[in-house]
């Protein structure tokens, strides 16, 4: 029975990893889409949050089932633990893709400041900070993880300076202040995604180590 | 919060002939808890179990070299009287034994080997056995009908009031719900639970649920070592020793 388990308990941490790369690549998409003020793409983009949301309670689903009819110790409890809190932030990151997805169309055609916000860097530092957290949960190894808070402070640095630069943009050509309110909106959003990931990391530590810790 | 150890081995080996059963186990066993020892067949926790009250003495070609401290007293030197050291140490066996007497004789038996004759004295402990074993409402009309008439639960309580009944400090169990359905395991439990108030219990359990349910410290035992002890929380949620993580996780063999 044991073996039954562990066979599903890996196949439900694969499955996890799809859902949150799926997730992963709508924020990706999503703000190419923006970049390239893409509508049709932002649209199609929108459109998979449905298959977020579906997958997500099919998972918490085998989840539960899993631990009602296993009662889970040890390692397993907690690989069981730190799933159901990724499908949780997965989800979350999916959602952000969509809600940039879905500015696309209000932004299309609204005065530009002239000059590039880095919206799309600070997109790629996001990413890869989620891209290195599930690679850790995935082969339960902390090395890819490690200098995670670091590199969240560097996108909390971008988000201060992305706010402070568009400030300043909205007061010299308040016709910029429809584009100005949403690129504050997604460096928010791009924010909160890293984040999730320091969240999702946390808990791959405590599925690899036993110990909690704080990355902040 | 510090807990008193009770119980104490230190470097404890024991061989049957030529088999090393307990191979250098050092652990205390904190009072007022329960304390769960876990592990595969044949890993030495029952022997273990049975050193704490040398039941292991009854089996021929044993050998022990260690200590084993009760109360800071060593149990295995020759001046221990051992009757005394089984009314400290009791013990509930994995099979309800009842003696083939009343309910009421099953109880007294022990105080009356151990001196008490006064009927209203023996009538008390009867019933403040059976009421710390949770039984006694279920019996209290039929003290003198025959044990063996209960029910498979029922008989395990009323060991546990036997052993009860002749005040001990410890109480032994070797899987004591083995032989039971899952509600009168239940009732075991709850019981357990009630009886750490005032005595330390070792239990020896396969179920390893049971062993969270019911202790507040647990040993893993393999190939007759002691390979981990601690608090049941840690030792369920995250062990030390990769072979406890094996275990428990049932990835073992």
């Amino acid at each position: 029975m044991a073996e039954k388990f562990h066979m599903e308990l890996s196949q439900l941490k694969q499955d996890t990893l799809v859902m949150a790369r799926f997730s992963r690549d709508m924020l990706h998409d999503a703000l190419q889409a923006l970049i390239e003020q893409d509508t049709e793409k932002a649209k199609e983009i929108a459109s998979r949050k449905k298959q977020v949301r579906d997958t997500t309670i099919a998972l918490e689903e085998r989840t539960y089932q899993l631990i009602a009819m296993n009662q889970p110790m040890a390692k397993d409890m907690r690989v069981i633990a730190c799933t159901l809190k990724i499908i949780t932030s997965a989800e979350r990151i999916g959602r952000y893709g969509k809600d940039i997805a879905n500015m696309v169309k209000h932004i299309k055609g609204q005065p530009d400041f002239g000059q590039p916000v880095p919206l799309m860097h600070m997109a790629n530092q996001v990413i890869a900070m989620i891209d290195d957290t599930l690679a850790a949960y995935e082969v339960e190894n902390l090395d890819r993880i490690a200098g995670l808070s670091f590199r969240d402070d560097a996108v909390d640095s971008l988000w201060h300076s992305i706010f402070r630069e568009t400030l300043t943009f909205m007061m010299e050509n308040p016709k910029t202040i429809t584009r100005s309110t949403y690129f504050i909106m997604v460096a928010r959003y791009l924010e909160r995604s890293g984040d999730h990931a320091c969240k999702m990391a946390e808990n791959v530590h405590y599925m690899v180590t036993g110990e909690r810790i704080e990355i902040k | 919060m510090t807990t008193e150890t009770i119980i104490q081995t230190e470097n404890l080996n024991l061989w049957y002939g030529e088999s090393h059963a307990l191979q250098t186990v050092s652990m205390g066993i904190p009072k007022n808890r329960v304390t769960a020892l876990i592990g595969p067949s044949g890993c030495g926790k029952s022997t273990l179990l049975r050193c704490f009250n040398r039941l292991n003495d009854l089996i021929d070609h044993v050998k022990i070299t260690g200590t084993i401290l009760l109360d800071n007293e060593d149990i295995q030197c020759s001046a221990t009287d051992v009757v005394m050291l089984r009314k400290k140490v009791g013990m509930v066996f994995q099979k309800p034994n009842p003696f083939p007497k009343s309910i009421y004789e099953n109880i007294a038996y022990g105080p009356r080997v151990h001196g008490v004759k006064e009927k209203s004295e023996l009538d008390a402990i009867v019933e403040r056995s059976l009421r710390r074993a949770a039984l006694w409402d279920e019996v209290k009309d039929r003290l003198h009908d025959s044990a063996l008439g209960l029910s498979g639960g029922q008989q395990q309580r009323l060991c546990i009031a036997r052993t009860l009944a002749v005040e001990p400090e410890v109480i032994l169990m070797d899987e004591p719900c083995s032989a039971l359905d899952p509600i009168a395991t239940a009732k075991i439990e709850n019981l357990i639970d009630m009886l750490k108030q005032q005595y330390t219990v070792i239990i020896v359990t396969h179920n390893m649920q049971q062993a969270v349910r019911v202790s507040d410290f647990t040993g893993f035992m393999y190939l007759g070592k002691l390979i981990e002890c601690g608090k049941t929380v840690q030792i369920f949620e995250h062990p030390k020793e990769e072979l406890t993580e094996n275990y428990i996780t049932g990835r073992f063999g």
